[in-house]
């Protein structure tokens, strides 16, 4: 069975149609990339998929391991194993890293029937999943992103992934603000992350990322539509050609 | 003066002048014609009200009544004197400046207890000294009157707490008064928790001599209808005071908080942060006077009031007054008012917090701004608590 089955998605913004009927099939175990120039509605779907609200679903069908979406709440979402790790983290003054991550951890576990954790195995959760992006200690210590520099930020999303250990990883972005020697260490975390079970649907405008982060198949998004899908060769093409053979009535 | 003739003058003022009314600029947003209307009583009893110490050393007034019996101050430091201000009569009681204000007055001419605390040049005193005042007598009026002195280069913690019985109708009308000589050290703290349908009022007073550090926390969640009167006299050079404050409000709750910070002199600095959170139809006012007087070159003041509205049906009333007289000041003031960040709401959601935690999450991360600065272990730990307590 999929993992994430996308039906003639359509949805709004602000009352304008931003996704046009989106088609996309993930099963167990892939990583999907999504190519698409800016404005075209990638973080849009990453939104509509979290349950973001200002985001309006007008047509389509989106089933999550099993669920229907729709009866879905953004965080009963991410409890049973949706994550998205933002194109634009934000910052939440006065909440620590650490409080944060523990009500998170607790959150999902409870969805899960597993027993809440105490302050000792939090730490040792801590510790264990600090390796995978190799987070400062001063991070944790902060207030959710607050202040973090651009990179920093991208990476602590990565370790809320790692600490969370959802079913599908939605990266928006992951790779833009990371410097060269980021973006290898949050990728090598991501591929320490894959399993055969877990997916990844990776949003991003370089090919680079997606030299470390080998996916299963691309997908070219213009315009709110997916018009053109292939295997990871696609990426190298569109490096070359960029988006112009589909320049539409936005002119992209 | 004698304090017979203090509370003849205070009487009298209080007679000519009775309770001021929303014509009064001072009292434009607070309507106590609810407190001028009510006939108090004047009996007493004992209180069954429960209460835990934040200090070694605490007073307990029942009532408005000290019972030395509940309170501990045995252990005390050479040098340190704390008991009922009825067995203290400093001279330089009732010399502050607001003595003509209708609350004040009717405290002078009618307080009938009080805490005395008063700590000698040099001393250090570790533990907080904790006042706590229980209230449980519908239909009473309790007027207490507290004094600190704080001698050169000592160091003194002291909380004031008013506990109220719940459904309980009183009127609360204390007034503090504060001297901290030169290099002392002072924290004070006031935690209100009185009975949501009775009346609070409280002025306090500080004045700083040379090279003191001054702080006063007020943490407000009691009381229908109140108000914090805060006034700091800087008469010294080199000094610091902060006046620090949380009000959280709800029900019909009306609180007024006014500061009133008075640089006399050059070279000191004033921080205010003021928070404040409102719900349902809930009512604050805050007015936080700055005057930098023309002699206070170098003064450095800053002030903030920030208030989340968690309803629509909320009001609040912030109004900074700067008077500068001097020209090489530095002084700054902002006020905000605004409701829960939906986008960090959103974000925490996406981690599996629901909206019911993540609201109160992010509510008390606001209030937590101003708990970061609490000194006191005991304090911060405790109001901590109650601001957890209140969220849900
Ligand atoms: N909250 C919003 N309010 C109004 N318009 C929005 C909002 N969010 C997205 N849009 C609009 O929807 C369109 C798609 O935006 P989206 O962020 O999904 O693009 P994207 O493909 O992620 O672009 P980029 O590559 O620049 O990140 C844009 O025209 C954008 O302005
Ligand atoms: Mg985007």
């Amino acid at each position: 069975m999929a993992l994430l089955d996308i039906k003639n998605l359509h949805a709004n913004v602000a009352g304008n149609k931003i996704l046009k009927g989106i088609n996309l099939t993930i099963n167990p175990g892939e990583v999907h990339a999504i190519m698409g120039p800016n404005g075209s509605g990638k973080s849009t779907l990453a939104n509509v998929l979290a349950g973001n609200e200002i985001y309006e679903k007008t047509q389509g069908k989106i089933q999550f391991d099993g669920a229907d979406l729709d009866d879905l709440a953004a965080h009963e979402r991410a409890r049973a194993g949706l994550f998205l790790a933002f194109q634009y983290p934000v910052e939440i003054a006065g909440i620590s890293n650490m409080y944060f991550l523990k009500a998170a951890v607790n959150a999902v576990r409870e969805h899960r029937g597993e027993e809440q954790l105490d302050a000792m195995d939090f730490l040792d959760l801590i510790e264990d999943k600090k390796q995978v992006v190799k987070i400062r200690d001063d991070l944790l210590g902060r207030a959710v992103n607050s202040g973090f520099s651009g990179g920093e930020k991208k990476r602590n999303e990565i370790f809320q992934m790692a600490m969370l250990e959802p079913k599908l990883g939605i990266l928006d972005e992951t790779d833009s603000g990371l410097d060269i020697d980021a973006l290898r260490i949050v990728s090598d975390g991501v591929n320490a992350l894959r399993t055969p079970d877990r997916s990844f649907l990776v949003i991003t405008h370089y090919q680079r990322l997606l030299d470390y982060i080998v996916p299963d198949f691309v997908h070219v998004m213009v315009s709110g539509e997916i018009v053109k899908s292939g295997g990871k060769e696609l990426a190298l093409e569109l490096e070359n050609d960029g988006y112009a053979s589909w320049a539409g009535e936005e002119g992209v | 003066m004698e304090l017979q003739q203090l509370r003849e003058t205070a009487a009298a003022h209080f007679k000519a002048d009775g309770f001021p009314t929303t014509k009064d600029e001072r009292w434009r947003f607070t309507d106590v014609s609810r407190v001028a209307n009510t006939e108090f009583s004047t009996e007493w009893k004992a209180s069954n009200l429960k209460f835990k110490p934040l200090g070694d050393y605490y007073l307990v007034f029942e009532n408005g009544k000290l019972s030395s019996e509940k309170s501990k101050i045995d252990g005390l430091p050479a040098g340190v004197k704390v008991g009922s201000i009825m067995d203290h009569l400093d001279p330089r009681l009732g010399q502050l400046s607001d003595s003509q204000s209708a609350f004040v007055a009717a405290n002078t001419a009618g307080f009938t207890d009080g805490a005395f605390i008063e700590i000698a040049d040099g001393v250090s005193l570790d533990s907080p000294i904790h006042l706590i005042y229980l209230a449980d007598l519908d239909g009473a009026a309790f007027h207490v009157r507290n004094f600190i002195s704080a001698g050169k280069a000592s160091h003194v913690t002291v909380i004031e707490e008013y506990i109220g019985q719940p459904n309980t109708s009183y009127w609360s009308n204390a007034v503090t008064e504060l001297f901290c000589a030169d290099h002392s050290n002072v924290d004070h703290y006031k935690i209100q928790l009185e009975s949501a349908t009775a009346f609070h009022f409280q002025t306090v007073e500080a004045q700083l001599g040379e090279n003191v550090l001054f702080s006063n926390h007020s943490f407000t969640l009691g009381a229908a209808l109140g108000r914090n009167d805060i006034r700091g006299k800087l008469l010294g050079e080199g000094s610091e005071a902060i006046c620090n404050g949380l009000y959280l409000l709800k029900d019909k709750q009306h609180f007024d908080t006014h500061l009133f910070m008075d640089h006399a002199v050059p070279r000191c600095n004033s921080h205010e942060l003021y928070k404040g959170i409102l719900d349902e139809k809930a009512r604050a006012v805050f007015c936080g006077r700055i005057l930098v007087q023309q002699d206070a070159q170098q003064t450095d003041a800053v002030q903030s009031n920030r208030n989340l509205l968690l309803s629509r049906g909320v009001k609040i009333h912030s109004l900074p007054q700067l008077e500068i007289y001097a020209d090489d000041v530095k002084c700054t003031h902002g006020a905000t008012v605004g409701e829960l960040d939906e986008e960090a709401l959103y974000y925490l959601q996406t981690r599996g917090i629901d909206p019911k935690q993540g609201h109160a999450m992010l509510t008390y991360a606001f209030a937590n701004e101003v708990l970061d600065e609490v000194k006191s272990s005991a304090v911060k730990e405790y109001v901590g608590r109650l601001v957890q307590d209140w969220l849900e």
